[in-house]
């Protein structure tokens, strides 16, 4: 091999390393679906809604959209993300929610005031999803609740219109609005002493799904933007960065290969 | 389910094995308000429940309670399987408790005289005895309102967790507290506005037809008819079940057909039946009887429906017997005395 051919093996390596080192943060390359969950530490960090901890952690945009229930003007719902960030500690989750909202409603003491509202649903069992809408009565949910007219609950649900609150909410929720934009924590220990609530488990993942209601639209119930099933990703993997970077070496040696297959082919062809 | 008698159907709510009803007669209301005190005191008195009225009497024509309540939607499409949705009334509507200046005068040794501390702007039956017409044909009546306890309820239908539900053994429509998580599509829904939300217990909540009391459960264990009707000093409701064939319930509405639903174009059924009222014909200037009714029909079928006019035309009919001298079953049992035969209790046993 001549020296102008060793040196292009040489660039082709330099940039396969390149590659597949840099290219997965530039793409920030995430499974569809995936709420990263972040170490937090002691948790200090986390526990506030506007925590200095949540300026490090990725957060996954989410699209909501209207749920079709059997509640008038079900379809017309007015919020269309929410951004979702998750932290843990050793024996803590924290979920935090944020979203634009211009009017901060935070009443229910007037016949035509709803308050603003946010929730997570997560399974109960971790054996299969839960129908989306509320679970089914074979498959339950949980759901962590927050209003801004200051309630703070923990449902159980099998089925739309089944949502039951347990007596003493295991959740902590801290939520702040700037004027713009709700910041809502939710947290749990990871393990709960009672039945019929989730356990956050480190061996998978943590299904969840995230609803919020604007109550100055009048949404509530099930007048609410809803997103689809995500996960949080407090398991060990397969996912993560070091499953990408496998991903990006594959692909470059097989660049690698048919660049200096096709060289090696054009040098033969001219009958060097 | 319905119930068959001397060839009238009673339709009943499917699984209710009875239904109560109530009787108002129109004609004998003298807009004292003692029924609504009397429902105010035993279900009504504080915790968020200032405004309501589970129990009210309105002055016709006339807005109501709350304000313009007939123009809020709810009820049933045509058809009755769709819903109208309907919509909120706000406190303004209700007219929203007053404050007084009761702590200046009492207590302060102020001549001030007493009154609303801001400006009183509504109120339930705020329009009294305006009425209708010009003097001296004017005309206006009042009309006692409670939940209807409908065949086909439309709050119950509004509710997404099925929190409003009507009683098996009596068809009475209750909130179950625990259920109801303040989403109020059961005020919206409810076309008769009889529904009303609490803001401090962030429930729903609405007229028991005084359930505890044809129970029996008061602390003398006896069967009493709602408060409503018992408090009230003409007499003018009658109490019992809709299907209980001996019933004057069930004789007024099913037999003779003189008693009338409110509104039954909004297709919810309701078991509150009323007597329409009568009153003087017209009169001249010179104050001579003219032959033109007083109050206009084509308003009393507005609130009624057209069966109001057999109605009235039937009571013209037996009154005119009576008269003459003759029986009339229609107006015994309208002129009863006789609060045994104006509340049959026995059916709650």
């Amino acid at each position: 091999m001549r020296r102008s051919e060793l040196a292009l093996v040489a660039v082709l390596a330099v940039a396969l390393v390149a590659t597949a080192v840099y290219l997965p943060q530039l793409t920030d390359a995430r499974p569809a679906y995936e709420i990263p969950v972040r170490d937090a530490g002691d948790g200090d960090a986390y526990a506030d809604a506007t925590g200095e901890g949540w300026s490090r952690t990725p957060a996954a945009t989410v699209p909501l959209g209207s749920t079709g229930a059997a509640v008038p003007n079900a379809d017309d719902v007015s919020i269309e993300a929410v951004d979702v960030e998750a932290a843990r500690t050793d024996e803590r989750l924290y979920v935090r929610l944020s979203w634009a909202d211009a009017t901060h409603d935070d009443s229910t003491g007037a016949i035509r005031s709803f308050a603003d509202a946010a929730a997570i649903q997560l399974p109960v069992s971790h054996e299969s999803r839960p129908p989306l809408a509320m679970g089914s009565t074979d498959n339950q949910v949980n759901v962590w609740y927050w209003s801004a007219d200051g309630q703070e609950q923990e449902l159980l649900a099998g089925g739309a219109g089944t949502t039951t609150r347990f007596e003493e909410a295991s959740v902590d929720v801290d939520a702040q609005h700037d004027g713009d934009r709700w910041r809502v924590v939710f947290s749990r220990s990871l393990e709960s002493p009672h039945a019929n609530r989730t356990t956050v488990s480190d061996d998978q993942n943590l299904d969840l799904a995230v609803a919020a209601w604007n109550g100055s639209a009048g949404e509530r119930s099930g007048r609410k933007a809803a997103s689809e099933w995500y996960y949080a990703a407090t398991g060990p993997g397969p996912t993560g960065p070091p499953y990408e970077t496998l991903l990006w070496v594959v692909a470059g040696v097989a660049i690698v290969v048919t660049t200096l297959v096709t060289v090696e082919g054009v040098r033969r062809t001219r009958g060097e | 389910m319905s119930s068959q008698s001397d060839g009238t159907d009673v339709d009943l709510a499917e699984g209710i094995d009875h239904q109560v009803a109530m009787v108002m007669d129109l004609n004998k209301c003298i807009g004292c308000q003692t029924c609504t005190i009397a429902c105010k005191t035993n279900w009504t008195d504080g915790g968020g429940r200032e405004y309501m009225y589970w129990n009210n009497v309105e002055t016709k024509p006339g807005s109501g309670y709350p304000r313009d309540w007939e123009e809020l939607g709810g009820g049933w499409e045509e058809g009755g399987d769709e819903r109208s949705p309907g919509e909120l009334p706000g406190e303004e509507e209700y007219g929203a408790p007053w404050d007084f200046n009761h702590e200046e005068i009492f207590y302060e040794g102020s001549d001030e005289p007493l009154r609303p501390m801001d400006q009183a702007v509504n109120g339930p039956n705020w329009d009294e005895d305006e009425g209708a017409g010009e003097y001296p044909n004017s005309y206006y009546f009042y009309l006692p309102r409670i939940c209807n306890h409908c065949t086909h309820p439309s709050c119950v239908e509004a509710c997404p967790r099925s929190a409003l539900y009507k009683r098996e053994e009596d068809g009475i429509v209750l909130v179950d507290q625990d259920r109801c998580r303040g989403y109020r599509y059961c005020v919206e829904g409810c076309p008769y506005k009889k529904v009303y939300y609490n803001a401090m217990t962030k429930t729903s909540e609405k007229c028991i037809f005084c359930y505890p009391r044809i129970e029996g459960e008061g602390p003398d264990g006896e069967v009493r008819p709602p408060s409503c009707a018992a408090d009230c000093p003409p007499q003018l409701r009658l109490v019992g079940y809709l299907d209980d064939e001996e019933g004057p319930i069930h004789k007024l509405v099913n037999e003779h057909e003189v008693a009338v639903r409110l509104h039954p174009e909004y297709r919810t059924e309701p078991n509150v039946f009323y007597i329409p009222p009568f009153a003087p014909p017209q009169h001249s200037e010179a104050g001579e009887r003219l032959d033109a009714e007083r109050i206009p029909r084509n308003y009393l079928v507005e609130l009624f429906g057209d069966g109001v006019n057999e109605a009235l035309n039937t009571i013209q009919r037996e009154r005119e017997k009576v008269r003459r001298g003759e029986e009339s079953e229609v107006m015994e049992l309208l002129t009863t005395t006789d609060s045994s035969d104006q509340y049959r209790l026995e059916v709650f046993q």
